[in-house]
């Protein structure tokens, strides 16, 4: 028969670690391969979320993005939450939606900036902070975003949180979109989405 | 009217005649939104009655007195509750010749894709994780035996592996139940099982011998990384339980684990769109497998 | 015997369930029919298995935005490339329309859109007056 068995290939135990400058050179390295390796192994690495973030912006390699954000959530923590929280303001698509992902991943770090977020004067940060918020706690994020629908004029950002509430939300959430459906225009993408999470939320109330 | 017996509460979210959840079109609707946001998967194409009988099963399981209360339990994960109510809807028994189609998919189209670039004794290497009990690894070699024009041609390595001892010393030893052998013609499981006194079958050692087992968990990069230069990796309905960050970890050494130019199969009810933009999409006829770019690597 | 028109595809790309949603109304009033994906990479697969006449393309979807989703599209070659695409999104600023088109959407609509806007642009893209 012509299947083989494999034999078994023991790694050798152990080497060593190289020591964080090497691997944050790898960063920068011409080759994509060795990118990719020094951004996988510095997810390990204590430290290191300050050099991950600062290879973010000159790397146009989206799979080598993708691995610098991971391990950037698994170096977790207020550290990585504040270099990940400049890039919603981006211009670069990918970048936003790979910090977006990578700071959803760490609710607790984004607590105590999550509220000056939704109160940002930048409306598209507003919808970026919005969507940061459909993985913390539902009850935080519920009260977080209710608050913010009262007093939201920008129709994108109020549907924004109404999409999150559609979601998570509960019978504390139906008077504010009551209040915010009356205040916009009842032919609205707005008014439409309203009126589907109130449905959707109907029979919370208790 | 109201049996005796029953608690008003239980009267009030369940139809107990008819097995039904008390629920709204809406929160059928919120909640299709929420598993297809997560897994990908459409259970709006179902019937509405079918939903709601799962939702109702699984409203009684975890004791959940409203919908509100469940789809809480459901968005928290609690007690891995996502994995039991995919399960509710899917089949989970495990059996050779399981979703056959993508072995189909491997011979017709995958394989002559790989084959070209081996250089003369460069095995083709086929990992199958998890593995579980055996039945995916063994039935790969025996598709391959079966419908393989070119099974004599090329060394063929194929490595099953689970996080699981268990399962695997179970692999090892390779016995089954009929059931499990029930997509296997009589002639088939002839020519690769022994039937033993006790009614189950036994692999022919010729084959469990040939395979390699080994324990690894995807999401640990140090096991993957003794795991290395495979063809196609099969990784099918277990990245669809795995939390956000897990998923995309295990996606990053399984790409880590394939040749460039490698292929990764997923469950049919799986996607890699809730999971990572690493792989390249490709459509075959007979399924949608994920590649690893040919990139400019060197071997 | 009036001619019956095979009903155009169009595939909705978007990570919102509602705005899908709101779109999807819209378009089946339009005599469209419509299926959904809820990013690039989905929009992908799903391109790779149905034959589409138009794609609506969200900018801001998680793992695959709709630049990144386009562009791999346009780049594929072949008929899937050239599907006309509507691309949507809450960014207004000149640099995103142009980003738009440079990767390769046919009409870039700043939302919130209406329903009567998207399918006469809809309509326009796929060649049939209303």
């Amino acid at each position: 028969m012509p299947l083989k068995k494999q034999e078994s290939s023991h790694e050798a135990a152990g080497r060593a670690p190289e020591p964080l400058e090497v691997l944050v050179e790898e960063l920068r390295h011409s080759d994509p391969e060795r990118r990719w390796s020094a951004a996988r192994r510095l997810g390990e690495r204590p430290g290191a979320a300050a050099a991950l973030a600062a290879a973010l912006p000159g790397e146009a390699d989206p799979r080598i993005l993708e691995a610098i954000f991971t391990s950037l959530i698994r170096l977790g923590g207020d550290e990585s939450a504040s270099f990940l929280l400049p890039l919603l303001r981006s211009d670069d698509a990918a970048l936003r939606g790979g910090a977006i992902e990578a700071l959803q991943a760490m609710p607790a770090a984004l607590a105590t900036q999550i509220e000056g977020l939704l109160q940002d004067p930048d409306s598209d940060v507003r919808i970026f902070a919005v969507e940061l918020t459909r993985k913390m706690p539902a009850e935080q994020a519920t009260a977080l975003l209710c608050r913010m629908l009262d007093g939201e004029e920008h129709p994108n950002v109020c549907a924004a949180a109404v999409d999150v509430l559609a979601e998570i939300g509960s019978a504390e959430a139906v008077p504010f979109l009551e209040r915010c459906r009356a205040r916009f225009d009842r032919d609205s993408f707005l008014a439409y989405a309203i009126s589907q999470a109130l449905h959707g939320l109907s029979r919370t109330a208790t | 009217m109201a049996s005796p017996g029953l608690r008003p509460d239980r009267m009030n979210r369940i139809d107990i005649q008819r097995g039904l959840a008390d629920v709204t079109d809406e929160e059928v609707r919120r909640l299709c939104d929420f598993v297809y946001r997560k897994t990908g998967m459409m259970f709006a194409e179902e019937k509405r009655y079918y939903i709601n009988r799962r939702l109702a099963e699984r409203m009684e399981a975890t004791g959940s007195t409203s919908f509100q209360v469940y789809f809480a339990t459901l968005r928290a994960d609690a007690d891995n509750e996502i994995e039991h109510l995919i399960n509710s809807f899917t089949v989970n028994e495990t059996y050779f010749y399981r979703e056959d189609h993508q072995f189909r998919c491997l011979t017709s189209t995958l394989l002559e894709v790989i084959t070209p670039k081996k250089k003369a004794g460069e095995p083709v290497r086929i990992w199958s994780v998890p593995c579980s009990t055996g039945e995916e690894p063994y039935s790969i070699a025996i598709w391959l035996l079966e419908n393989w024009d070119k099974v004599d041609r090329y060394e063929i390595e194929i490595v099953g592996s689970d996080i699981d001892t268990t399962v695997l010393r179970a692999a090892e030893a390779g016995t089954y139940g009929e059931r499990a052998l029930m997509r296997l013609s009589k002639d088939m499981i002839a020519r690769y099982f022994t039937k033993l006194d006790d009614g189950r079958y036994r692999i022919l050692p010729e084959l469990s011998s040939t395979l390699q087992f080994t324990k690894a968990n995807i999401v640990n990069a140090g096991q993957t990384g003794a795991h290395r230069n495979f063809d196609v990796i099969f990784c099918r309905n277990i990245l669809m339980y795995f939390d956000d960050t897990s998923r995309r970890l295990a996606a990053e050494n399984l790409y880590e684990s394939l040749r460039p130019g490698g292929f990764i199969c997923l469950g049919h009810t799986e996607s890699m769109s809730r999971i990572t933009s690493l792989f390249d999409v490709c459509r075959f006829s007979d399924a949608i497998v994920y590649r690893r770019p040919l990139g400019e690597s060197h071997g | 015997m009036d001619e019956i028109m095979a009903k155009r595809r169009v595939l909705v790309v978007d990570d919102s369930a509602m705005v899908r949603r709101y779109i999807r109304d819209a378009l089946e009033h339009g005599q469209f029919e419509v299926q959904e994906a809820f990013n690039g990479v989905e929009a992908m697969e799903k391109v790779l298995s149905t034959p589409f006449d138009l794609l609506v393309v969200d900018v801001n979807m998680p793992k695959m935005d709709g630049y990144t989703f386009l562009h791999a599209l346009r780049a594929r070659g072949g008929e899937i490339a050239t599907i006309p695409a509507l691309m949507t999104s809450t960014e207004a600023g000149p640099q995103d329309m142009a980003a738009g088109y440079a990767a390769g959407a046919n009409y870039y609509l700043v939302k919130p859109v209406r329903q009567d806007d998207l399918v006469d642009h809809a309509n326009a893209l796929t060649g049939r007056s209303p």
